[in-house]
């Protein structure tokens, strides 16, 4: 069994935030206790209705998105959400998102003072979708660095800084969120991009720029993992256009500890369970005793 | 060689039977500030939208 500081995971397989509801709107549909966790979309302060429409459109081999961390806010999450939740059959990590560091910490107070039975948090220092935020903090390592550790202080839960593939060295902000404290990274957000209609001559999105996803994101996201698993000891979460098991195969090789399902849960949110499946045969087929057995074992020509 | 059959959009459409009304309001209020009030009150624009959901689920599908 996968662990990250002690918490134990069924699964090497999470299903990312702002793919999967906050989490329980699935648990009918798909057997939640074949994934290692459920993360639900990012909570800030205030409610947020988010950008305008047009704010998904689809891509070649991907999706663009400008939601504009759309949510209910920490009060409602917390007398709305949480209590469903908490009864879930799997563990779950709150995203929490926000403009400044009082933000997070507001947020994660108001969470600790409800009864939940969640295992830590996941914050989201990299969405490119907001006017203004998360991507200051996830492109500065000082940033990076003074957040984890305020956020540290609020909690004794897990704390897993979410990084930008936006930035110049993704390893600087790795080791900053590791020297603030962070138990583990996710790696890597959505990439900066953008849509024009050929015909009308417009825009795609309302919003101008959105966050790209998907499978074409994923030779990125193994480059920016294995950065990181060369810069620091914690474990690395991999995500970005996993599809297959050969993908989860790639991104342990790469360095990773645990990974995520992100956008293919938008074409079927059972995809996650259906991989864990098949990655439970893999590992049989291969003789190996969990997919860890792989972390970091890519071999160079 | 391997030849995978490309699902049709109904039939993509039809496996989305089962999912929870939950389910499809978040889906909803992601795609659409207003969620599914946006849907009643455009559905033109919502359809062209579903259909270019379901031509992307046809690609993903091509690429798995």
């Amino acid at each position: 069994m996968i662990e990250i500081s002690n918490i134990k995971f069924n699964s090497p397989i999470i299903a990312a935030s702002g793919t999967f509801g906050y989490g329980d709107e699935v648990e009918s549909l798909v057997d939640l206790e074949k994934l290692g966790c459920v993360i639900t979309k990012s909570i800030t302060l205030k409610e947020k209705i988010g950008n305008p429409h047009p704010r998904i459109i689809e891509s070649s081999a991907g999706m663009l998105n400008a939601i504009g961390l759309s949510n209910v806010g920490v009060e409602n999450f917390c007398k709305k959400k949480l209590s469903s939740l908490n009864n879930i059959k799997t563990n779950f990590l709150i995203s929490i998102a926000g403009t400044k560091i009082e933000d997070y910490v507001k947020i994660i107070e108001r969470i600790e003072q409800s009864s939940s039975n969640h295992i830590g948090y996941e914050v989201n220092i990299s969405c490119p979708n907001v006017k203004k935020g998360g991507l200051v903090f996830g492109v500065s390592h000082e940033m990076t660095e003074q957040l984890t550790i305020a956020i540290r202080k609020c909690t004794k839960k897990l704390v897993i800084m979410k990084l930008s593939p936006n930035v110049t060295c993704i390893e600087d902000i790795a080791m900053a969120a590791e020297n603030g404290g962070a138990d583990a990274v996710s790696a890597i957000n959505t990439l900066v991009g953008l849509g024009i209609d050929a015909k009308t001559r417009k825009m795609k999105l309302h919003n101008i720029y959105g966050g790209l996803s998907g499978p074409a994101i994923k030779p990125i996201a193994l480059a920016n993992v294995h950065k990181i698993f060369k810069s620091i000891k914690i474990p690395i979460i991999g995500l970005g256009g996993i599809q297959s098991v050969d993908d989860i195969v790639e991104f342990f090789l790469a360095g990773a500890h645990l990974v995520q399902i992100g956008t293919l849960n938008y074409r079927d949110p059972s995809t996650g369970v259906r991989l864990a499946l098949e990655l439970e045969k893999y590992c049989l087929e291969k003789k190996l005793s969990s997919i860890h057995d792989i972390k970091g074992l890519v071999e160079y020509r | 060689m391997l030849v995978k059959k490309q699902k049709y959009k109904f039939q993509i459409l039809w496996s989305m039977r089962q999912w929870p009304l939950s389910y499809v309001n978040w889906r909803l209020t992601t795609a659409y500030q207003e969620g599914w009030k946006f849907a009643v009150k455009h559905p033109i624009i919502f359809i062209k939208d579903l259909w270019n959901f379901l031509d992307w689920c046809q690609k993903i599908d091509d690429k798995r």
